[in-house]
């Protein structure tokens, strides 16, 4: 199984723990990322809500540009990320008029896109490509007991609706949760939106949906929480304690990306799966299954 | 039957704002809308939003500009896309809020922190092809100004958490190799959207 990767800005940065725990179950499955080289950023809706989204689909398509070469189906981590790319090739794929302007602007850069490839998010990868029987049969520890909310988020399944999930009522992330061994509890805002980009501009906004999501979590029973979206772990973990400060609130769940518990289920090691950048700390939730500070 | 007399004030439409916004890339939808409110129990952030997404619609309509530019209704949209997933008549309604806080940006509808963000982000963009997230941060403080610097160190709890756990390089990425041409495929884009894309 060979990729083109599109790890995306935030995978650099705040969201370091992303890429590392990726990047370390990958190889235990047998999954080679090949980096898109000179990769750049794929705009996001902030680009849009700037330039328009024409422009930023463009700015995507670079990327698509360079990965055609090799062929491979492009796999992307990021929620919005996902979304900007997966769109974007959706868009070349079945609209003759876009793809026409798009390659007039490629073109101006020496750069061409015919639409040939896959945008494929990694959850879909794993439970299709993969498989769950294997990451079932890969697991060294089951994670027996261990109750988790699967946080899908908005952007992931609702980026293309249908495309590879329910856009309302996800389902990937928690038979995912099941075949580690732990068990998904029920969580009704698995697919709320956190507030997103919001978290600079105006934090109030995420500090109350944080709240909800949270709440509806640790209501389900959850003593930890998953997400494949930076910015949902992001504001999720980093707001978690001026959610308790401003709404008085003592919520203390531990929030992962699902990479880095896969890696726990797979016996890997806390600093191979950046278990050390969650701000709320997650080693007591994990301390039965051998993971130690 | 007094309910037939015409009205002594009769409400003019203002047309121009409307066509204004059909001519936007995803604004032609705005007719299409049949005013159900899907998009407002589907939204993230009503309840924070001066008017809900089906009333700015409406207000499109009838050629409401200065209302519908001032107000923070897009500003507040997350783009979660429940509303476009959800929305009987297929309106891509994230794509149209990104088309009206594009056309805010450029006729100076800027007074929302949020806009100063979309800006700042934009810069980094087009600085180095790639986005710092403490670039854009730096940027969103100078273009806001004292009064939401001295509101940040309310946050800085935040931002030393992240530093202590490793989550906020101080450098920056490199500037991407394709940095010129990414410049020149940007303004080609920018040209081609002003004229051709709808």
């Amino acid at each position: 199984m060979h990729y083109s990767f599109y790890p995306g800005c935030s995978l650099e940065a705040t969201a370091t723990a992303y890429l590392k725990s990726l990047e370390a179950v990958a190889e235990a499955l047998g999954i080679e990322l090949e980096e898109i080289p000179d990769w750049n950023c794929c705009g996001a809706t902030v680009a849009s809500g700037v330039v328009g989204d024409f422009t930023q689909q463009v700015l995507s398509a670079r990327n698509l540009a360079v990965a055609e070469a090799k062929g491979n189906d492009v796999l992307v981590a990021c929620s919005s990320c996902y979304l900007s790319l997966a769109v974007t090739n959706k868009r070349f794929q079945e609209d003759d008029h876009f793809r026409k302007l798009a390659n007039e602007a490629l073109a101006a850069g020496g750069m061409k896109y015919n639409g040939t490839l896959k945008v494929r998010q990694v959850l879909e990868v794993l439970a299709n490509d993969v498989g769950l029987e294997k990451i079932k049969a890969r697991v060294t520890k089951p994670l027996t007991g261990l109750k988790v909310a699967g946080y899908v988020g908005c952007q992931t399944v609702r980026a293309l609706p249908w495309e590879f999930d329910d856009p309302e009522h996800p389902v990937f992330l928690d038979q995912l949760i099941e075949a580690l061994g732990a068990t998904p509890v029920y969580f009704p805002l698995k697919a709320k939106c956190c507030g997103s980009s919001q978290a600079l501009a105006q934090p109030d906004i995420v500090v109350k949906s944080c709240r909800d999501i949270l709440s509806s979590a640790t209501s389900g029973g959850a003593q930890l929480a998953v997400t494949p979206c930076p910015m949902c772990q992001m504001n999720m973990d980093v707001y978690q304690s001026k959610v308790n400060k401003d709404l008085g609130t003592n919520f203390a769940l531990p929030i992962l990306f699902f990479t880095q518990l896969m890696g726990v289920a797979f016996g890997l090691s806390p600093a191979a799966l950046g278990l050390k950048h969650c701000i709320v700390s997650p080693y007591q939730a994990l301390s039965s299954f051998g993971v130690g500070q | 039957m007094t309910g037939c007399n015409k009205s002594p004030n009769p409400l003019k439409y203002n047309g121009s704002f409307s066509k204004e916004v059909y001519h936007l890339e995803s604004g032609s939808y705005v007719k299409v809308c049949m005013q159900c409110g899907v998009c407002v129990v589907s939204c993230a952030t009503r309840q924070d939003m001066d008017y809900t997404p089906r009333k700015l619609f409406q207000m499109i309509r009838a050629g409401k500009k200065e209302e519908v530019m001032k107000s923070n209704t897009m500003w507040m949209c997350t783009s979660c896309c429940t509303c476009k997933a959800r929305c009987p008549r297929g309106i891509p309604i994230v794509d149209v809020m990104h088309d009206l806080k594009s056309m805010a940006i450029k006729q100076g509808y800027v007074s929302y922190p949020q806009a100063a963000f979309y800006q700042a982000f934009w810069q980094e963009v087009l600085g180095r092809g790639r986005v710092f997230e403490g670039g854009v941060t730096a940027r969103f403080f100078l273009k806001r100004g004292l009064g939401d610097i001295m509101k940040a160190f309310g946050m800085k709890d935040i931002g030393l958490s992240m530093l202590k756990h490793g989550r906020m390089p101080l450098v920056p990425p490199k500037t991407i190799k394709g940095m010129k041409d990414l410049r020149k495929i940007v303004e080609k884009a920018q040209e081609l959207q002003q004229k051709e894309v709808r």
